[in-house]
């Protein structure tokens, strides 16, 4: 199989299946034995479904026929392994859910089928979207195409994993405290964090109620906005998805991205950056300014106090697995364990005050969206660690760039803005107002049109 | 944030007794790590001088037709 069709974005499988030109049946048997070949090595699939995919792509093939022409006809994807799957395992990345087959299905999934899409499988994810896949786990960690022994980032692990290899051209990621984003800057894809509420989470393992989201991941920003245009909505099963009108994601791509106007918040982003990821988030602004794009510098003071983001991830997450640490401790990972019950140890009055401080980075980061369309940082502030060092348990939560993002519940996205002297992918990260999907992916999809970073591959 | 925010492994036993969970000494080091970072915010706060912006259920009228 050739790079072209393995690398090829949604929209030109689009255009080459119109034309006759490629088949989906062609082009999903193509990438089943590309899976065959570097999976192996990659570990970015738990589970294959090989027959379900040729299946899916003998229906799209007969749907093209009929002249349908949904965007996502014949486009192969794979899902996160939290996303509930009819009939197909869902492990949660854990021996807990080692052999589980749902009976239902995400309504994201759903979404994605109904498109017309080509499910390839299950991509491995940190166990239950947190742990990492420590050596000696049920399930092994996927690595980074980029360098086999540099993590791969997570918790969306495989997403990021089977789309720079080009194994997919589209994946669900969840995205809790940077899942999606993290994942795809080392890996040097685009992946988006809608608003909250804004994809389902119905039919999606949670780690924490009021900081899970679910979004796409894929090569390049206007891939990432098919892929949402086809999972945003209102689903009355997700008690936090909003009723706010879902818009057009496409159209808006084709505008630029002149006169926005971009903020750059100089505090909290830039603590403990490395020099060649400054480097390149600069040469990203000016490149955006090249573009017609206003950028100044901002502050939101309160964001010094952002790692409460972690006391309450830890402490919602402690109350979904409470029962199962209790009954069944010894099924989850360790470090994962121990890491979960730590959850049990924050008083209620700390879980509270850290709401209280999140409501003040909500409100102030809400007053600097008045002057300015977006913000932009960098979403990770260096390339991908090595295994090595990721899986040393005393290595804290280092500071994140991305959580903020979760705390306010705002679009963002990560697209890629350059390489380290290692060859290791940097990510750009652009953050709007909520529900202003449109204005983040048009940024986004202007800079990568004036760049070629996304068009780089890795060498496996 | 200030060393005087930290954890103390003393406090860590403490609130591992009250809770009552299971956690080996050997991962004592890392908890007490995790949930230093995480107080660290917590801790350094004044929570006089935030306004009261808690959560709370907010009502949105249905729009008129």
């Amino acid at each position: 199989m050739s790079d072209e069709i393995a690398y090829a974005t949604i929209r030109e499988l689009g255009t080459r299946y119109r034309k006759r030109e490629l088949s989906p049946v062609e082009v999903t048997s193509a990438l089943l034995a590309r899976i065959e070949k570097l999976d192996p090595m990659l570990h970015a699939f738990v589970t294959v479904t090989a027959d379900r995919a040729l299946e899916d792509a003998r229906m799209a093939e007969a749907a093209l026929r009929r002249g349908d022409e949904n965007p996502l006809l014949g486009i192969p994807v794979a899902h996160k392994d939290i996303y509930l799957t009819r009939g197909i395992r869902t492990t949660g990345g854990s021996a807990l859910f080692a052999d589980w087959v749902p009976d239902e299905e995400s309504t994201v999934v759903r979404k994605w089928r109904e498109a017309g899409t080509v499910l390839l499988g299950k991509l491995i994810t940190h166990e239950f979207a947190f742990g990492i896949q420590f050596p000696g786990h049920k399930f092994p960690a996927a690595r980074n195409p980029w360098n086999l022994d540099h993590v791969p980032g997570g918790s969306s692990s495989g997403s990021g994993a089977a789309l720079a290899a080009g194994l997919v051209a589209g994946a669900t990621g969840s995205d809790t405290g940077g899942s999606i984003r993290g994942p795809a800057s080392f890996c040097g894809i685009a992946g988006i964090k809608p608003t909250y509420g804004r994809a389902s989470r119905a039919g999606v393992m949670t780690l924490s109620w009021t900081l899970d989201h679910t979004g796409p991941m894929a090569r390049t920003v206007e891939d990432c906005a098919y892929l949402l245009q086809a999972m945003a909505g209102h689903d009355p099963a997700d008690p936090a998805s909003s009723t706010v009108p879902v818009g057009d994601y496409l159209a808006p791509l084709r505008r630029g991205v002149g006169g926005v106007r971009i903020g750059v918040p100089r505090n909290y982003f830039f603590d403990g950056v490395e020099p060649e990821v400054q480097s390149a988030f600069e040469d990203a602004l000016g490149t955006l300014r090249k573009l017609g794009a206003e950028v100044r510098d901002v502050r939101i003071p309160s964001l010094q106090a952002a790692h409460s983001f972690l006391l309450i991830l830890l402490a919602e997450a402690y109350a979904y697995h409470e029962r199962d640490l209790r009954e069944r401790p010894q099924l989850y990972g360790e470090v994962l364990r121990e890491r979960l019950m730590a959850g049990s140890l924050i008083t209620a009055a700390e879980y509270t005050q850290a709401q209280r401080i999140r409501s003040k980075i909500c409100a102030e980061t809400a007053e600097v969206l008045r002057d300015v369309d977006l913000l932009a940082t960098p979403t990770t502030p260096r390339s991908a660690l090595p295994f090595t060092m990721a899986h040393d348990p005393e290595v804290g939560f280092v500071k994140s760039n991305m959580a903020p993002f979760n705390l306010t519940g705002l679009p963002t996205l990560a697209l890629p803005c350059g390489f380290s002297a290692a060859g290791l992918p940097l990510s750009l990260q652009l953050s709007g107002r909520p529900f202003e999907e449109g204005t983040v992916l048009r940024a986004g999809h202007a800079y990568e049109k004036a760049t070629a970073w996304h068009t780089r591959r890795p060498p496996v | 944030m200030a060393d005087s925010h930290e954890l103390t492994l003393d406090e860590l036993r403490e609130r591992i007794r009250a809770a009552g969970v299971p956690i080996p000494e050997k991962r004592l080091a890392m908890v007490r790590k995790l949930l230093s970072e995480a107080l660290a915010p917590v801790r350094a706060l004044d929570s006089r001088t935030i306004r009261a912006v808690e959560p709370a259920v907010k009502f949105v009228p249905k729009a008129e037709e």
